[in-house]
């Protein structure tokens, strides 16, 4: 009996713990946050945040969809202070959803239009083009140069060899659907029947924008489309890959930040904006390798990457008209596509 | 195994006298909890189906039922799910037979045994990394070693490969169990009689593990039917399944009602199967053990021969298993498994260092889930095998329910349920515990049930009879005797909180994470080295933790108390 009192005191103890843990983080030295920027990245900018600020970011890692989607089914009880990175069309869609409070950090006089919301509802902290990615030693089997138009990719030799992201979970799978619409002149019926095409030659629709990126680079599959900052690191990996862009030209994204509409530590949230959005952060991306065109004009681009960049026609999302349209692009790709 | 017609014919004599307050107290708590954590989300999940601005209406079901990649993924999750049950059913059979009718020394039956367990405790998709690696169209099988060009690794086949071995040790434990309760004296009869080894297999063995079979397959139709990840990896883009479709339309899209009713369509064949395996195949168990049966005989069902090649086959796919898992350690010291092959401890080192909150979550939710579910098991075991009361049949059908349901729909119904007043509790790890705990203490359940079918009541007469109170001999003699189902409860909820993952994805949250969802995550972010080091150290864990349960275990062995990897089958 003495060993079942024992052991009922631990579980008393225990519970309490557990309560208490969850309930009472209040301190005015933490930031918690979703970051959409895989942990390799957001680590290293987070703990850089915390050398400079001395606050301590709590983070958890989801897709951008997955993100957004925790963030408006916690509309009433926000979890978090801040959504990190990730493309802006999740954070169009979030405006809609009324889960962001404005707030313009010192940057947003300089920011270009493209990296900013004009109220302020989000701000931009780096620039992200698409690319296609292939492996080179699959282009050489089959005697093909990297692809320069969105028609290479319709080639039969890539028949089930492609890897892209899904358009449930992935921001840069709707950064793609919508290039793909600007290609066509926002005309959907031909944008649809482009990507029911590109089908065929799809292997698999990874549930993160980047999950394709090692497969090319072993060669498990021939290539895919990706953003830059994916294809590059699969390059510093040392794998034979090869970078290229369509000749009509492919979409860029911006990265954002926002303030998450009742967040329970506004005040350090804002700190991490103002840092995010600024240089203080922007110029450690070379030191990380971390290949993200900035966005604030005061910061260099990185000579490999512009080096890389250099000709291509990329253009960047209508943000605003990517927003409105979201949710049904994504419904008519699940529908018109997948099936 | 499961209530037995003693019982209820005695209970109908008692039934509704409040004699015994304590009863009737702990009956309500019972209850109480019951109708919290498994009739409110289940009821929930089907008014969000079944309700368009407040009336009930079938629109949205009719709506998705319309859209033809959902009526494509359910029928391709019905035929995985009877793929897999057919598949892992004869390769659970075939390892059985082989272990109990094989006449294997001991080291042979520990290897396989070993070869069998590991998939059983890993975290879900380890087969499905060492299958990509093995697989693709570089992979070290299809293309280093066979030379294949362009194998394609995603699809129903590689699906149903790794499904298959992940599962089909349900089987062979379901199976194993009932071979080896088969007397080799009935075959014995049946072959002075003159019958040959084949025609007493085909006559006699088969015929005799019918029922056990039915079961198997159930058994692992509805664990196909409940796992996401798998197919989330493997399936590539040709092959949607119900339950992955159903995770990503939560995760994804944040559409919860499309969410509960995809997990309603997934729980119209859960349910067929609950009932066929609950009303029919337990009620079809042949019994050949009849009291002390003669001189144990010589096992003669199989030739040497026969038994040989029997071996070599078990072998063969063991050894398949097991450099599943020698390739997922070795993806974990190196680089990068296919391009870098350098030995490194980096993986592991960001395992102890950005995952120490993930293992700390996991060990804490485990640890006090595993005690709740222990005790939660051996307490509504008690109750239901030893005690009768009014709605006893009722309470023992409901505590099987979140078990027997595939783990997408529990954890979407958590999520459903406890995301607004009157019990908010998404965001902590009350919501991950009960979930472990209302799901797996059933096994704790189960078992005690049985245990306490084997007492022989006048065990507790004597004691009673020898001038003990109620209160001692509860503590003197019933207590030791359902020990085992206290450790069997613990221990089916430790391992499953340390590797399951279809209902907790959706309950992790920025506070409170789990092991399998960082892997997973790890995965998608293609850190595949973390995610194998993270899977290790998880096998690690759980293999440790097992051992310890098992050796004591051990310490209690009586009659009808279950091995460790017994109480791992269904």
């Amino acid at each position: 009996m003495a060993k079942c009192q024992k052991w009922s005191r631990m579980f008393a103890v225990a519970i309490l713990l557990i309560l208490t843990a969850s309930g009472g983080s209040a301190a005015d030295k933490t930031l918690n946050a979703y970051s959409i920027w895989p942990e390799n990245w957001a680590r290293p900018m987070f703990e850089e945040f915390e050398k400079a600020t001395g606050i301590k970011v709590n983070f958890v890692r989801f897709s951008s969809g997955e993100a957004l989607a925790r963030v408006i089914a916690e509309k009433n009880n926000p979890q978090v202070d801040v959504l990190f990175g990730g493309p802006v069309e999740t954070f169009s869609a979030g405006i809609k959803e009324g889960v962001f409070e404005p707030y313009k950090p010192p940057a947003f006089k300089v920011l270009e239009p493209r990296f900013k919301d004009p109220q302020g509802y989000w701000v931009g902290i780096a620039d992200d083009p698409l690319v296609f990615m292939t492996n080179k030693k699959f282009l050489s089997e089959n005697k093909l140069s990297a692809p320069a138009s969105w028609n290479d990719l319709l080639d039969p030799a890539y028949k089930g060899m492609l890897q892209m992201a899904d358009a449930r979970t992935s921001g840069t799978a709707v950064t793609r659907i919508f290039s793909i619409l600007e290609v066509f002149g926002r005309d959907e019926a031909k944008a649809l029947n482009y990507m029911k095409k590109l089908r065929a030659n799809v292997q698999v629709y990874t549930k993160s924008g980047g999950g394709g990126t090692i497969p090319v680079g072993l060669g498990q599959a021939g290539g895919g489309i990706f953003f830059i900052v994916d294809a590059l690191k699969t390059q510093q990996e040392g794998y034979d890959v090869v970078v290229s862009f369509p000749k009509e030209g492919i979409g860029t994204a911006t990265e954002a930040i926002a303030l998450i509409k009742g967040a329970k530590n506004p005040d350090t949230a804002k700190k991490m904006i103002d840092w995010a959005s600024s240089p203080a952060m922007q110029s450690l991306f070379a030191k990380y390798k971390i290949n993200f065109p900035p966005a604030h004009p005061e910061v260099q681009i990185e000579p490999g990457l512009a080096a890389v960049m250099k000709g291509a026609k990329i253009f960047p999302i209508d943000s605003a008209w990517a927003g409105d349209n979201r949710k049904r692009m994504v419904d008519l790709w699940v529908q018109k596509v997948l099936e | 195994m499961s209530g037995n017609a003693a019982t209820a014919s005695l209970s109908a004599k008692h039934a509704g006298k409040l004699r015994d307050p304590a009863l009737f107290l702990s009956v309500a708590v019972i209850w109480v909890f019951l109708a919290v954590f498994i009739l409110f989300p289940l009821v929930k999940i089907l008014i969000l189906t079944f309700e368009k601005d407040g009336q009930p209406s079938l629109a949205a079901l009719l709506e998705i039922l319309s859209r033809k990649s959902h009526y494509t993924a359910f029928w391709n999750s019905l035929l995985l799910g009877g793929l897999v049950g057919v598949a892992g059913t004869v390769l659970g059979f075939f390892f059985a037979f082989t272990a109990v009718r094989a006449n294997l020394p001991k080291r042979w039956t520990a290897f396989l045994d070993l070869a069998i367990i590991l998939p059983l405790i890993s975290p879900p998709f380890t087969t499905a990394i060492a299958m990509i690696f093995s697989f693709g169209p570089r992979g070290l099988i299809t293309y280093e070693l066979l030379g294949m060009r362009g194998f394609n690794a995603y699809g129903l086949h590689t699906t149903l490969f790794a499904e298959t071995v992940t599962y089909f040790p349900i089987a062979y434990l379901t199976l194993k169990a009932i071979l080896a309760g088969i007397d080799p004296n009935v075959e014995d009869m049946a072959f002075s009689l003159g019958a040959s080894r084949w025609r007493v297999f085909r006559t006699v063995t088969l015929p005799l593990t019918v029922p056990g079979l039915a079961n198997s397959f159930l058994l692992l139709f509805a664990a196909s039917l409940a796992d996401f990840a798998t197919p989330l990896i493997l399936a590539g883009n040709s092959f949607p399944v119900l339950p992955t479709d159903a995770y990503l339309q939560i995760t994804g899209l944040f559409d919860l009602k499309g969410g509960a009713v995809l997990s309603f369509v997934l729980l119209v064949p859960a349910f067929v199967v609950f009932v066929l395996q609950r009303f029919w195949v337990s009620r079809k168990t042949y019994v050949t053990i009849t009291g002390k049966s003669g001189a144990q005989t010589e096992i003669k069902s199989v030739s040497p021969v026969v038994s040989r090649l029997l071996l070599a086959i078990c072998i063969l796919l063991s050894l398949l298993i097991v450099y599943f898992y020698v390739l997922l350690f070795y993806a974990s010291i190196v680089m990068a498994l296919g391009a870098n092959h350098n030995l490194t401890l980096k993986h592991y080192r960001v395992v102890f260092t950005e995952g120490v909150k993930a293992i700390q979550d996991t060990l804490l939710i485990a640890g006090v889930g595993m005690f709740l579910g222990g005790v939660y098991g051996v307490v509504v075991g008690y109750l239901v095998g030893k005690k009768r009361f009014v709605s006893r049949a009722a309470m023992e059908v409901v505590s099987m329910v979140n078990y027997s349901l595939p783990g997408t729909i529990v954890g979407i119904a958590y999520l459903i349920a406890f995301n607004s007043p009157p019990l908010v509790i998404t965001g902590t790890a009350a919501i991950i515990i009960a979930a472990y705990v209302f799901r797996y203490g059933a096994t704790g359940i189960r078992t005690t049930v049985a245990i306490l079918q084997q007492i022989d009541p006048s065990i507790e007469e004597a004691s009673h009879s020898l001038g003990a109170g109620t209160v001692t001999t509860f503590r003197r003699i019933t207590i030791p005797l359902i020990l085992p189902g206290l450790f069997a409860g613990l221990g089916v909820v430790f391992i499953r909180s340390m590797t399951a993952i279809s209902a907790t994805i959706f309950l992790v949250s920025i506070h409170w994470t789990l092991i399998t969802v960082r892997i997973l995550e790890k995965m998608t972010e293609l850190e595949l080295g973390v995610a194998a080091a993270f899977s290790v150290l998880v096998v690690a864990v759980v293999l440790a933790g097992t051992s310890g349960i098992g050796l004591t275990l051990r310490r209690f062995r009586q009659p009808g108390a279950p091995s460790m990897s017994s109480i791992l089958g269904g």
